[in-house]
């Protein structure tokens, strides 16, 4: 059905999508975490309770998430060049994908740690223990399954994302379907594409789902 | 050995100020089961968190051990002063992903190393409760009435002094109630704790407290025996609290005010198991008319009866037998 070169096209097209969701997956984790932490701690409810500091980094989280993402890939072309030398390449997208759904993790985080907080923070304070071991093994564990959630939805987020990516350069599935279907008419291509990203797609959905339920201890 | 002197707590939301607490005094006893009771939003749960200094306020002091003014603590003083104070909670607040055992050895996982001793206690714990069965689960396998237990051995690892509970049985059965309050009974006895129970329903004081505090918006409006205030109660609102659970000999009473005659007669621990009445009944051939009888917490009888005649003679020979007689 396919030549030897179009089969070629398409491993290649899926490892770089796997690559650019992989790798900003693990970076939007961590910056999310820490961001949703203190939106948390310096909230009306947190231990750490600062009007200024929440509203700074709420109106910064809110303003990150309102850019559409193609306007912000474009927006960091000259960031992009600067840290990596090229804006071509699935490498080139990571900043731009890690900035763009760091503020949506970071929300999802938030919200996360407000679901059981109140009690679980006074729990900890009656135990006489500090914010940082409140938050690290009271808070964060006890958040795991709602947080792993949150890191689903980001990480499909993120691969819809490196296919608006792959349609200005940066590789990928969403690439393909682009180069060969619109602009080559071979639509049979995008199709194959489109297929290879919903797999993938719900690959993440299973993975997420087995682990946040394992971790539930219902 | 817990002081509360004159405090004033006032809650800031939105440019509006709520006073939660308006200058509240309350003193508590060492080695005494003390109830908190009032309606909702009356300040119970406010008032309670002051003492492990949960909650800060603007006005007054609060002394605990030897700590005077909590508020003031350094850090390690105010960590000191958590560990020697216990804490349960109407909604158990239990850790979901922790077992039973981590549950209950929590308390010292969050600030350090979990020794040998530690664990040893914690087994102990739970066996006291009557868990051991249950250590590896995980809180979601247990009944509400288990959680509390989990949580009363969680809140006993660091031999607290002060065993502060907030609503502990609002979540539960009746049946489960009365297991829970004879568990934090033997707790007491066993360990010499001070308890400090908030609760809206007047069936705890009843059952396991020695004294009892009545709020209401914010202030005290009550405070003494459980004896005193469950028989000569001056508010309303404790009143109709009392009558919750049939307390309410005032109310039968009001109810007779045509039947004349009437006493209402306290009967002391010691003579609760004589036939007094009937003896002075047939003594002086007299038929006395019950009206109302109970039992109070600390087993001590309440009767209101009618004397329809001889009465000065019955009434010295009641007290002559050691009944207390109150005209009403
Ligand atoms: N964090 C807060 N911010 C503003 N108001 C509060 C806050 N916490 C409590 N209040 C108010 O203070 C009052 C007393 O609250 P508290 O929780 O002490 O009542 P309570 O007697 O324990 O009631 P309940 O039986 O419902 O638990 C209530 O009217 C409540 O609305
Ligand atoms: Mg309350």
């Amino acid at each position: 059905m396919f030549s030897d070169l179009e089969l070629d096209l398409f491993l290649k097209a899926l490892y770089e999508t796997v690559y650019m969701s992989f790798i900003a997956t693990i970076f939007v984790c961590f910056f999310g975490l820490l961001l949703g932490i203190f939106l948390y701690l310096t909230s009306e409810n947190g231990m750490l309770k600062n009007k200024y500091a929440y509203l700074s980094l709420s109106f910064f989280t809110s303003l990150g998430r309102s850019i559409p993402f193609l306007i912000l890939i474009v927006l960091l072309i000259p960031f992009t060049r600067l840290i990596l030398g090229t804006i071509l390449g699935p490498s080139a997208a990571l900043p731009a994908l890690i900035i763009g759904a760091t503020p949506f993790y970071g929300r999802i985080v938030e919200l996360s740690l407000h679901e059981k907080g109140k009690e679980l923070v006074e729990t900890g304070l009656s135990f006489g223990a500090n914010t940082f071991n409140i938050v690290l093994k009271i808070l964060i564990p006890e958040s795991l399954p709602s947080l792993i959630r949150g890191l689903t939805v980001t990480t499909i987020t993120i691969i819809s994302y490196t296919s608006i990516a792959g349609a200005i350069g940066a590789g990928g599935l969403g690439n393909l379907a682009y180069l060969y279907g619109y602009a080559r008419n071979k639509i049979e291509i995008t199709i194959i594409a489109t297929f290879l990203i919903v797999i993938l797609i719900i690959f993440v959905q299973l993975i997420g789902d087995i682990t946040s339920k394992k971790l539930s201890k219902k | 050995m817990i002081s509360i002197n004159n405090v004033s707590k006032i809650y800031k939301t939105n440019n509006k100020e709520f006073k939660a607490l308006q200058e509240v005094s309350l003193n508590i006893k060492k080695n005494t089961i003390h109830g908190i009771i009032g309606e909702s939003g009356a300040g119970k749960s406010t008032l309670i968190r002051l003492i492990n200094g949960l909650e800060d306020y603007q006005d007054g002091t609060v002394d605990v051990f030897e700590y005077k003014n909590i508020i003031k603590l350094n850090m390690e003083s105010s960590r000191m002063l958590k560990k020697r104070i216990g804490m349960i909670y109407q909604s158990f607040n239990l850790l979901e992903r922790k077992t039973v055992l981590e549950n209950v050895l929590m308390p010292i996982s969050i600030n350090g190393k979990v020794k040998p001793k530690d664990l040893q206690k914690a087994k102990n714990l739970i066996n006291l409760v009557g868990l051991s069965e249950y250590i590896n689960k995980y809180p979601n396998y247990l009944s509400g009435g288990q959680k509390q237990r989990v949580g009363i051995a969680r809140s006993l690892i660091n031999d607290p002094e002060i065993l502060l509970c907030d609503e502990p049985t609002s979540a539960l059965d009746p049946t489960t109630i009365k297991s829970v309050l004879d568990l934090l009974k033997d707790i007491k006895s066993k360990f010499n704790i001070t308890v400090v129970i908030v609760t809206h329903d007047m069936y705890v004081i009843k059952e396991i407290c020695d004294y009892v505090t009545v709020m209401e918006n914010g202030k005290i409006i009550e405070n003494g025996y459980v004896e005193d205030v469950f028989y000569h109660p001056v508010k309303t609102t404790t009143k109709s609290l009392l009558s919750s659970i049939g307390l309410n000999y005032e109310l039968i009473v009001n109810n007779n005010k045509h039947i004349k005659n009437k006493y209402i007669l306290f009967f002391d621990k010691s003579i609760l198991n004589s036939s007094i009445i009937t003896e002075v009944s047939m003594k002086f051939k007299t038929s006395i008319n019950i009206l109302y009888a109970s039992i109070t917490p600390n087993e001590k009888g309440v009767m209101v009866v009618q004397i329809p005649k001889n009465i000065e003679d019955i009434r010295h020979s009641l007290m002559k037998s050691g009944v207390v007689v109150e005209n009403v």
